[in-house]
């Protein structure tokens, strides 16, 4: 188009229009929306533009939301959702709370009633701001053309700097027709704003000499070191420091399935090596990670004889909920490296035995059990074990919330980083579906299998409707137990069984899965299990493998509510022990 | 003076860009906390383009630290401070003193 080559900067465009190009200039060229009444302006722009911004029209707005959030999670590039006003930005509520508790960059347009009627409760309207003000980064209503360069550019830097979150902005219909010039300008500096705190000289020295001090240290870490590309430098600390490292849910597949140092996932339904060593280190380091209660079983005991360090970009984190010795206030990339450099070199004999018998327990007790069991109906750990062997660790794993999150999490193994997609913070079910779509449209090029339970499917089961529209070659594996799992274990072990609400009738799922076009298989029995899922896996079509789990299934190993890390339970007598 | 749970009254001092909104989003980090809101007055700062709030709330120390950090993470939101209620009626007193004291010799100087 001649104006690209020779652009008029007095040419006024409509604020639609002036939306689309900062999207562009941003660097955008996928959208997860669905369109309404006080959003027009913008899709019928959109006209225009549809092949530089690809739009996904999903089938509900909190599928876009979650849409992106795979997206943003698998690529790293901010998702971006349009919506309309009214129940199209509520829609999104979930998905943006979702995406603040997880610092997910995510930057929603929603439509909104012009300007003149704000107020007046008119048709499709809310007061999005004040709805979304305490679960965003920022939120800001665009009343007139002129501010949506500025607010544009806005808040994609907001979203995707320091600690990265949503951002919401409200759109209203009159500045989408009014008038104004395009000119483009990023954002690079917001004078209230500090992304990348200076990291003080002291607090690294000071840490450095904690560590070369401690005999028997441990590190945990979390997403923080995704969201800073951190891998490496994490890989390197733990090499020359020989620190032994947990990871949290959130954390998972930043070091690869194998890593020397990695002791596995720590918290509530994490491995017991890492949450027993918790309990037994002289010095725990944290990075990126910001000690949530499914992780700290109960605080007034967690590490409570260890000094501890916590690294993070939040200041706010920092002493949050566990005291600790010393804060560092840094971008976990540029900590690491500052501290692999101060530090000895190390080899943390002391630790001794201790993860090999934990270990040992937990492959005994534990782990074989649920994987390899050699009766009865087939186990949830088993179909994620099965898919992590035939997919040979390359694929990016989504999970839903509940069991089949735990058990994904517990017996996926990764290569690669950006592989595990799954709601920490929040734990919406639900999830799964839309983020996988979004994962595989941000990554193309990697296979995204999903785990999902019969509860979390169905929450945005009109999502196979996007599936089928935009031939995402998503793998869904849908382990049904006929329950709602993780209620119901909740029921058996805290609430003496009485199964209040948690049981499920399900539909034919293999009419569900013709109806909307996708390829199915149905596994009830053990020898058709490995077979079925390489058939899952053999290409590139979406694919839906449905298999008849145990149906009161458990997740183990538990540290139950209000109990130490090191109180673990095996199963639904025993208890971890050392002496076992 | 601190009551039986241990608390007792902060004023929470805010400085932030003069931006519409920005009253009800500072408010919200006390709501969320279950923290009353015991007074609160807004006003245009001694700095061009920045404005103040001074907010009073009766809580424990623990919990002024946390809300203070979580304030200033608001995008828009430039420093905040807490001080212990007494504590911060001599600080302002001492300015305003001192204030008063430097305009009245300017005051001197040109007659």
């Amino acid at each position: 188009m001649s104006e690209q080559n020779n652009p008029d900067p007095d040419q006024m465009f409509s604020g639609a229009e002036i939306l689309l190009k900062s999207l562009l200039a941003e660097g955008v060229d996928t959208i997860f929306g669905y369109p309404g009444g006080q959003i027009m302006p913008v899709y019928d722009k959109l006209y225009n533009y549809r092949d530089s911004l690809r739009h996904i029209l999903v089938r509900h707005e909190q599928g876009a939301i979650h849409a992106a959030q795979g997206y943003a999670r698998a690529c790293g590039r901010p998702g971006v959702v349009t919506v309309t006003s009214g129940p199209g930005a509520t829609n999104v509520i979930t998905g943006v709370a979702d995406a603040m508790i997880d610092s997910t960059p995510v930057v929603v347009i929603a439509g909104q009633v012009p300007t003149q009627l704000l107020g007046t409760d008119a048709f499709q309207e809310t007061d999005v701001i004040g709805l979304t003000t305490p679960i965003t980064k920022w939120c800001y209503q665009i009343r007139r053309a002129e501010d949506i360069t500025w607010a544009v550019a806005r808040a994609f830097h907001i979203a995707s700097t320091g600690r990265p979150g949503p951002v919401v902005l409200d759109f209203t219909s009159d500045a989408q027709r009014g008038l104004a010039k395009f000119e483009h300008k990023k954002c690079t500096f917001i004078r209230s704003y500090t992304p990348k705190p200076r990291i003080s000289d002291e607090a690294i020295e000071k840490a450095a000499q904690m560590i070369d001090a401690a005999k028997k240290p441990f590190l945990v870490y979390g997403q923080g070191i995704v969201l800073s590309g951190a891998e490496k430098e994490l890989a390197d600390f733990l090499t020359k420091s020989g620190i032994p490292a947990g990871s949290t849910l959130l954390g998972l597949s930043a070091l690869p399935h194998g890593f020397p140092n990695y002791m596995g996932m720590v918290g509530m339904h994490g491995n017991i090596a890492p949450n027993v060593m918790t309990q037994e280190c002289d010095l725990l380091i944290a990075v990126g990670m910001r000690f949530d209660d499914r992780v700290t079983g109960k605080v007034s005991t967690y590490a409570s004889q260890a000094k501890k360090i916590h690294i993070d970009i939040d200041d706010s984190e920092i002493g949050k909920i566990i005291p600790v010795d010393l804060g560092v206030l840094g971008d976990a990339k540029e900590v690491l490296a500052l501290l692999t450099q101060k530090i000895s070199a190390g080899n943390r004999e002391d630790w001794g035995l201790t993860a090999t018998i934990c270990n040992a327990v937990e492959l005994h007790k534990v782990i074989e059990p649920e994987t390899q069991p050699q009766e009865g109906h087939i186990h949830m750990g088993e179909v994620v074990k099965t898919v992590a062997d035939v997919s040979d660790e390359s694929a990016i794993i989504v999970t839903d919330v509940g069991q089949n999150q735990m058990l994904g999490a517990r017996y996926s193994r990764f290569n690669t980083t950006r592989s595990m997609i799954t709601s920490g913070g929040l734990g919406t079910m639900g999830f799964g579906i839309p983020a996988a779509i979004g994962a595989k449209i941000g990554r193309p090029d990697r296979p995204v299998c999903l785990f999902v339970g019969d509860g979390g499917f169905q929450m945005t089961i009109q999502e196979l409707g996007t599936i089928m529209q935009e031939g995402t070659g998503v793998k869904m594996v849908l382990l049904n137990n006929n329950w709602l799992g993780n209620v119901r274990q909740w029921q058996e072990l805290f609430w003496e069984g009485r199964y209040s609400c948690t049981r499920m009738l399900n539909p034919d799922y293999s009419t569900v899965a013709a109806s909307y076009g996708i390829a199915y298989r149905l596994v009830a029995k053990r020898e058709d299990l490995r077979a079925a899922v390489e058939e899952m896996l053999s290409d590139d079509r979406a694919f839906l493998l449905e298999v008849h789990v145990e149906e009161e299934g458990m997740v183990f190993p538990m540290i139950p509510p209000g109990k130490s890390v090191d109180e673990i339970m095996l199963n639904s007598e025993d208890w971890f022990d050392y002496g076992e | 003076m601190e009551n039986n749970n241990g608390e007792r009254l902060y004023v929470v001092s805010v400085y932030s860009e003069n931006q519409v909104g920005l009253l009800s989003v500072i408010a919200n980090v006390f709501t969320r906390r279950s923290l009353n809101i015991e007074m609160l007055t807004t006003l245009p700062s001694e700095f061009e383009g920045i404005h103040r709030f001074t907010i009073k709330t009766r809580t424990t120390r623990d919990k002024v630290e946390s809300v203070v950090k979580h304030i200033e993470k608001k995008v828009d939101v430039i420093r905040a401070f807490w001080y212990v209620d007494d504590e911060y009626l001599a600080k302002e007193h001492a300015v305003i003193a001192e204030w008063i004291e430097q305009t009245r010799n300017k005051q001197l100087k040109n007659q």
